[in-house]
């Protein structure tokens, strides 16, 4: 279950990365096709296949983002509970409250520009909890066996 | 027994926790799972909006209903106008010469540009050659009798592959409209199956008449499939009717170099229009704004395609403002009293976390309902309904009531002062709170959504309906309906 937890914890915290990494590439893939002479507005924005390299960034990170990191969030939480990892319960709550925060900031980002500097805060908020849940399992050592019920 | 608690109590405590978080998740998603098939009519709730709940036919009350397919046109009354529209699936090739993989109506998307004269009873012929998904034909703004409103599922079946099926409505409204399906909207809209509609007034008028239905293909904005500039041929002076027809999922930006005036929004003339100078139109999704402009012009319409009005005066510096309908030309006398209405209805938007059929994600809310279980909109025929409409979602809505034109009373508390602003479809944007108003005038069962299609098919969807009114077809994917 340690193992599960940190394997987890890292998932979660790449998962971070690959998130930064989408939302540039697709703001980046923007720039360029505006540079191109493509105009960018609501309709075009809301046009289901808007063909420049990157736009694959926006739906990744809205897939990950929306879907895959909360239940990734989850798992952990639940996880935790068969862990027996010392303030493992609250390192793995406060991932999952980051991840909550983040989906909110991310979604009312939308409102307000300030709000979308402030998801870009949390995501390093997130980061680092989640790698100091991965290590807080590798640290506190060899899994012991354990007659546990498998959750 | 004791013993064995304080021997496993972390795991009994574990395996609580874990239930607690657990079975509440999985009784939602198996609560949000649909039935292969299911009726409008069992969805969601009734929310009368303060008015009686007479003999309504939600949820099996049968007692003195008439069907949705029987509130037709006149069908003793000949055809004035007769169209045929054939659809088919495939590679379509634009009026550019762009290529792309989508749906067309007759070979060419847009399809072929319907003309009525109005008063005119217009029959359209639609034939699906093989459009494997079915289609249904719905025609935007106009206030059709039900039946002949193409919503597959609620007020007819999709027309399969090789199956015909025979609109009949009169236009009485002279205007700006288009036609559209609306069985897999989201993806058979986006992808060329749609047309514009133009009804002329009885009086011929002796402007320039200039259609420009705009699209995005594929990220590519075009007008009448034409992509940049689309030259029209006018000499100096010569005044056009510009007719702007939106039919993208998100609101466009049209402005000129010239003085212009609004003299339509969605089929509806504005009361006196005024010179308009600095200020661009907001169209939004769904929406059509006509135009009067003097030639030479250049109507910018999105930044990347403009209709050129005799010689081209060069490119335009987009202003930065947009138009406010609330304000823009001279109040008239409203056919009914919006300050007393029989009915007063919320239309709440939000976004939360939740499943829809069984998919995980953050979903737009109906008054703080996920789809299905929203709103179920219950009028009487005649009354006056007030719809408030608020958005908290985070992102704008494009919101379009089926059936019937409703004039704008106010947005964030400011009352409208202009000339009556009559909508069929209106942006509501983030923390904007917008009231409409409308007499219920039209029986039936009327989608009211957002049309930002792909919106819509997220769940973003509830229903006018009618006392009464029973709906014989079904929804879901075993009955071969899917009208978002």
């Amino acid at each position: 279950m340690r193992s599960a937890y940190r394997i987890l914890a890292i998932i979660i915290a790449v998962e971070v990365v690959i998130q930064a990494m989408a939302m540039v590439f697709a703001v980046a893939g923007l720039g360029i096709w505006v540079d191109e002479g493509g105009v960018l507005d609501k309709a075009a924005f809301e046009s289901e296949d808007l063909s420049f390299t990157g736009v694959g960034g926006f739906i990744i990170h809205g897939i990950n983002g929306m879907m895959i990191i909360p239940l990734l969030g989850l798992v952990l939480l639940v996880v935790s509970f068969f862990a027996k990892l010392p303030g493992g319960v609250k390192v793995a709550a406060l991932v999952l409250g980051a991840i909550v925060v983040q989906v909110l900031l991310g979604v009312f980002g939308h409102e307000s520009a300030y709000i979308g500097a402030l998801h870009g805060l949390n995501a390093f908020i997130l980061f680092g909890s989640a790698v100091y849940a991965a290590r807080l399992a590798r640290t506190a050592g060899v899994e012991t066996p354990t007659t546990a019920v498998a959750a | 027994m004791t013993e064995y608690v304080k021997a496993h109590l972390r795991q009994i405590v574990a395996i609580a926790a874990t239930l607690v978080i657990v079975v509440p998740l999985a009784w939602m998603w198996q609560a949000s799972r649909m039935p292969g098939s299911y009726s409008v009519m069992d969805m969601g709730y009734v929310d009368a909006g303060g008015g009686p709940v007479s003999s309504t036919g939600h949820h099996g009350d049968h007692a003195g209903t008439i069907s949705v397919s029987d509130l037709v046109e006149d069908t003793d009354r000949a055809a004035d106008v007769v169209v045929e529209l054939t659809a088919n699936q495939g590679t379509v090739t634009l009026a550019s010469g762009r290529k792309v993989e989508g749906y067309t109506f007759n070979g060419t998307s847009p399809g072929p540009t319907i003309e009525a004269t109005e008063g005119d009873l217009l029959e359209v012929r639609v034939h699906n050659e093989d459009v494997d998904d079915g289609i249904s034909v719905h025609w935007h703004g106009v206030d059709v009798p039900n039946a002949e409103d193409g919503v597959a599922g609620v007020t007819q079946d999709a027309i399969g592959v090789g199956e015909d099926h025979v609109y009949r409505f009169v236009v009485d409204d002279p205007g700006s409209y288009w036609y559209h399906s609306h069985q897999m909207s989201h993806e058979q809209v986006i992808r060329g199956l749609f047309g514009g509609l133009v009804v002329k007034p009885a009086e011929a008028d002796s402007r320039a008449d200039v259609l420009a239905v705009t699209h995005t293909y594929g990220g590519t904005r075009t007008l009448n499939g034409e992509e940049g500039d689309v030259a029209v041929d006018a000499s100096p002076g010569q005044v056009a009717r510009i007719r702007v027809v939106n039919t993208d999922n998100g609101a466009v930006r049209v402005w000129t170099d010239a003085p212009y005036q609004v003299l339509a929004v969605d089929g509806r003339d504005v009361n006196r229009p005024t010179e308009v100078v600095g200020r661009r139109v907001a169209v939004p999704a769904g929406g059509r704004y006509d135009l009067e402009v003097e030639a030479p012009a250049r109507i910018e319409i999105g930044g990347s395609t403009a209709i050129v009005l005799g010689e081209d005066p060069g490119a335009v510096d987009q202003p930065g403002v947009d138009l406010d309908m609330l304000s823009y030309g001279q109040p008239a006398t409203l056919p009914f009293d919006p300050t007393e209405p029989d009915r007063i209805f919320d239309y709440s938007m939000g976004r939360r976390p939740g499943f829809v059929d069984g998919k995980p994600g953050m979903w737009w809310s109906i008054n703080g309902h996920l789809w299905p279980d929203v709103p179920m909109y219950l009028v009487d025929e005649g009354d006056v309904v007030l719809f408030r409409i608020e958005n908290h979602s985070g992102e704008v809505h494009p919101m379009h009531l089926h059936g019937h034109h409703a004039v704008v009373v106010s947005r964030d508390g400011e009352p409208a002062t202009g000339s009556p602003w009559w909508v069929d479809s209106v942006d509501v944007e983030n923390d904007e709170t917008v009231e409409i108003a409308f007499v219920a005038d039209n029986p039936g069962i009327w989608m009211d959504h957002c049309h930002n299609l792909k919106h819509a098919a997220q769940g973003l969807v509830a229903h006018l309906m009618y006392s009464g009114v029973t709906v014989p077809y079904r929804l879901g994917g075993d009955s071969g309906n899917e009208p978002e």
